[in-house]
């Protein structure tokens, strides 16, 4: 079977190793398994960067329907990622921290870094800094749905706090609670 | 801790502006919950409708009409709310103002008092007094030269200010550039080339 590389009805380009059918299942050669849970690593963060998904479940390979089948699943070699496989390939995503379990102390579901909590604190401040809203009380939820789209709009919460915990290491913003939830203030720090 | 330090305190009126947007982001979720739910009977009403049975699509209908109305009413609540917000947040923008302007009104006030008239008064004084020693040393040095001498100073002088005229204009003409000499001409022959195409124009018409 020739492997040529696809474009996604979604306009996602994927990579020739994609249309090769040992990709699907775990290897039992060291070697081999490792590259290709590289090759995976780096297929499930280009198509959560492209379609803007911040979660993975093992149960994206479980049942189809999901925002990941076009990945996980390629009809034309009659193949899919089986749960298991999925979840070892997950394990190296957290062991190589582009990924966190969320919510902790399950692994089942992971919340992906396809921008590191230290890069999304850079875009969180610069959205402020853009729209002059420095210094203002912001809510998380103001944030992450504002009227204007920005690059911070579906944000998951917990994302947003590890970009926020970045910035207040720096001085940078502000974590300010009140009895009915949570916001946060920014300031132009000095880095 | 170091970071502490330099971010503001919380205080009270930053707490009273973040549960006013809390709210307001309450609201705001109500009010897509509300969309949702119309939506929804709209498509219940369609449904039963579809199934013959129009006293269901009615009450569907009836639903959704008073969830518009709730939607209408939080829509007023919002704009209050937000008003509220951007007036609260324009007063602290006019309290920093204020106390800005208060800080300029100190430091020019310490400037004053630096710069006291009594203090310029004094200063103009030994300035005049400086001038005048000044010109006393000069005097008594010009009388010591003799009315040749006084004479030869004069002319290398006049020898130094003639030899700086010649030097500083050739430098003068290599920078600006000279003013042209001729009339500018283009606009006239612009002005013109139309109207002679008029003219011939005018002549073709009747042919």
């Amino acid at each position: 079977m020739e492997l040529t590389t696809r474009t996604t009805p979604s306009d996602f380009l994927l990579p020739s190793i994609h249309s090769a059918p040992p990709f699907f299942t775990e290897q039992p050669a060291p070697s081999t398994r490792t590259l290709f849970i590289d090759n995976w690593s780096r297929l499930i963060l280009a198509y959560a960067r492209h379609r803007r998904l911040f979660t993975l479940r093992v149960e994206d390979a479980e049942v189809a329907g999901g925002d990941w089948d076009e990945i996980l699943r390629n009809e034309r070699i009659n193949r899919r990622v089986l749960p298991s496989y999925l979840s070892s390939l997950i394990a190296a995503l957290v062991a190589n921290n582009v990924a966190v379990y969320e919510p902790a102390k399950q692994t089942r579901s992971v919340l992906l870094f396809w921008r590191l909590p230290e890069e999304w604190a850079d875009v969180l401040h610069s959205w402020a800094t853009a729209s002059g809203q420095l210094n203002t009380i912001l809510t998380f939820y103001e944030i992450i749905d504002p009227p204007v789209p920005s690059p911070l709009s579906g944000l998951p919460i917990p994302l947003l706090r590890r970009a926020i915990a970045v910035l207040t290491r720096s001085g940078r913003a502000q974590i300010i609670g009140v009895a009915d939830g949570e916001g946060v203030r920014l300031f132009a720090g000095t880095k | 801790m170091g970071s502490s330090q330099s971010t503001p305190k919380i205080t009270p009126q930053d707490r009273a502006i973040l549960d006013l947007k809390l709210q307001r982001d309450k609201l705001k979720q109500y009010q897509k919950k509300i969309q949702v739910i119309l939506d929804r009977e709209h498509q219940i009403a369609k449904t039963h409708l579809a199934a013959g049975d129009k006293d269901r699509a009615i009450i569907a209908l009836r639903r959704r009409k008073y969830q518009q109305s709730l939607l209408l009413r939080t829509d007023e609540q919002l704009a209050k709310l937000e008003q509220l917000v951007s007036t609260i947040e324009f007063s602290l923008v006019e309290v920093s103002i204020l106390h800005g302007l208060k800080q300029g009104n100190e430091v020019l006030k310490e400037i004053h008092r630096e710069m006291s008239i009594e203090s310029v008064e004094k200063l103009m004084e030994e300035t005049q007094e400086a001038r005048e020693y000044q010109r006393e040393i000069g005097d008594l040095l010009a009388n010591k030269l003799t009315l040749d001498e006084e004479d030869a100073v004069q002319a290398e002088l006049k020898e130094l200010q003639a030899a700086a005229l010649e030097q500083g204009e050739p430098v003068l003409k290599d920078k600006l550039p000279s003013v042209p000499a001729e009339q500018p001409a283009v606009a006239e022959t612009e002005l013109q080339i139309p109207l002679r195409r008029d003219a011939l124009r005018r002549v073709a018409v009747p042919e």
